[in-house]
């Protein structure tokens, strides 16, 4: 049988999700975004089970997928336990920080000089004020230049 | 036309759209050249991911009714777009931000398709829980300003490159699904197997009323969770309390005999 055009469509954006996630993990740097991207591809094989489970009427897809649900909650705090251990032995979210654990055949990453970040002055939203403005320091900087 | 050669201009635009989609990831990647060169390939890979989208909607299956497919196409759209706008932004922040949006856009995707319970689930679970503990973990970590490693990629045309083989390939598998009747999916369909839930034909079955499942959902993927599959119930349960005590275990900088000595010298 024809799976109908709802499941159809299901799947596509389910590939899609996962091929996205795959192509994050692949070339992102950040441990962080990294481990988002991994989280993307579950999200995709949600949707295909989801979609397959429609298709089949079956209970199998569904129950599968509160497991991964499960699953990557389980990982996501043993992941981040390893991320924060990272950190605190590199000082950075880099995965090129522990190249030393790659193949002994792969060539080194090696950082060039990166030009200056875009001199593009941050717009913040503005509160209307209310009540006493507060002291402030003139040369205080309460902003951080980027999130 | 032939229904061929219908189907091959089909592949044709579908395998246009991924080409498209690859190059669009390849110029949105971080490349670490900035000004206006890092600017200009952003805007065309803007543009080229959505040339790609317009296609992958125009060879889009027609679903039951206006309302259906629009509700379906907008969620569809968020999820892909922020998805992507994940993988692509420079502050991990706002990649977090993103995903949760795409979380948003993937529990819209499952109320359509019939798992409300997912829907709500996905939304509870990860925006709630998982992607705060994100936050946290980036708020500990991420250092003022961006860092130089988010602002370049790992082999950038190489990945964009995987994802296309991998999405071409997802896409001739589901193109050749609704080509017809293959013979990859001959098993028949619980929903037209039985008939006292399933007696739909295939001229209603698009009709979002004829998801075998959807009376007293929740009800009785309850029964389904805590019957068939109770074992794997438990061992999920088992495999929580594991990842708490572990990852705790980790977390934790002293040694355990060190604690025990401390606590043993504190009592005396």
């Amino acid at each position: 049988m024809t799976p109908s055009p709802l499941v159809l469509d299901g799947l596509m954006v389910g590939g899609m999700l996962f091929a996205l996630g795959l192509v994050g993990i692949l070339a992102r740097r950040n441990l962080i975004v990294m481990f988002l991207s991994a989280e993307l591809m579950l999200q995709g094989v949600s949707v295909s089970l989801v979609s397959w489970s429609r298709h089949h009427g079956d209970w199998g897809g569904h129950v599968l997928v509160i497991f991964v649900l499960t699953v990557a909650a389980c990982e996501a705090a043993v992941a981040l336990v390893f991320v924060l251990q990272a950190f605190a032995r590199s000082g950075r979210l880099d995965s090129a920080a522990w190249q030393s654990l790659r193949e002994s055949n792969l060539s080194r990453t090696v950082d060039h000089e990166l030009p200056a970040v875009d001199a593009v002055a941050p717009v913040f939203p503005r509160l209307t004020p209310a009540g006493v403005a507060p002291h402030v320091a003139e040369d205080a900087n309460l902003e951080r230049e980027h999130v | 036309m032939s229904p061929g050669e219908g189907l091959s201009m089909t592949g044709s635009i579908l395998a246009v759209a991924v080409g498209c989609a690859a190059a669009s990831l390849w110029l949105l990647l971080p490349r670490g050249e900035g000004g206006v060169r890092e600017r200009m390939a952003r805007r065309f890979g803007t543009l080229l991911g959505c040339v790609s989208l317009a296609l992958f909607i125009a060879t889009g299956h027609r679903l039951g009714g206006v309302g259906e497919e629009a509700v379906f196409l907008v969620v569809a759209l968020v999820a892909v777009i922020s998805g992507a706008a994940t993988i692509v932004t420079r502050s991990p922040v706002y990649s977090a931000i993103w995903f949760a949006l795409a979380l948003a856009g993937v529990a819209g995707v499952l109320l359509v398709l019939g798992a409300q319970f997912l829907g709500v689930a996905t939304i509870v679970v990860y925006a709630g829980a998982i992607l705060v503990m994100f936050l946290f973990v980036l708020m500990l970590a991420q250092p003022s300003g961006m860092a130089p490693y988010d602002r370049v990629s790992n082999e950038p045309l190489l990945s964009a490159v995987a994802g296309a083989v991998l999405l071409g390939l997802l896409t001739l598998f589901i193109g050749r699904l609704s080509a017809g009747p293959a013979d990859c999916c001959a098993v028949p369909s619980k929903a037209t197997a039985l008939g006292s839930e399933g007696a739909q034909d295939s001229a209603v079955a698009d009709a979002p009323s004829a998801d075998p499942l959807a009376a007293n959902h929740v009800a009785r993927l309850g029964g389904e969770l805590f019957g068939r599959h109770l074992l794997a119930v438990e061992a999920a349960g088992v495999l929580l309390l594991v990842a708490l005590i572990g990852s705790i275990a980790i977390v934790s900088r002293t040694p355990p005999e060190e604690r025990v000595e401390l606590a043993r010298r504190a009592d005396a």
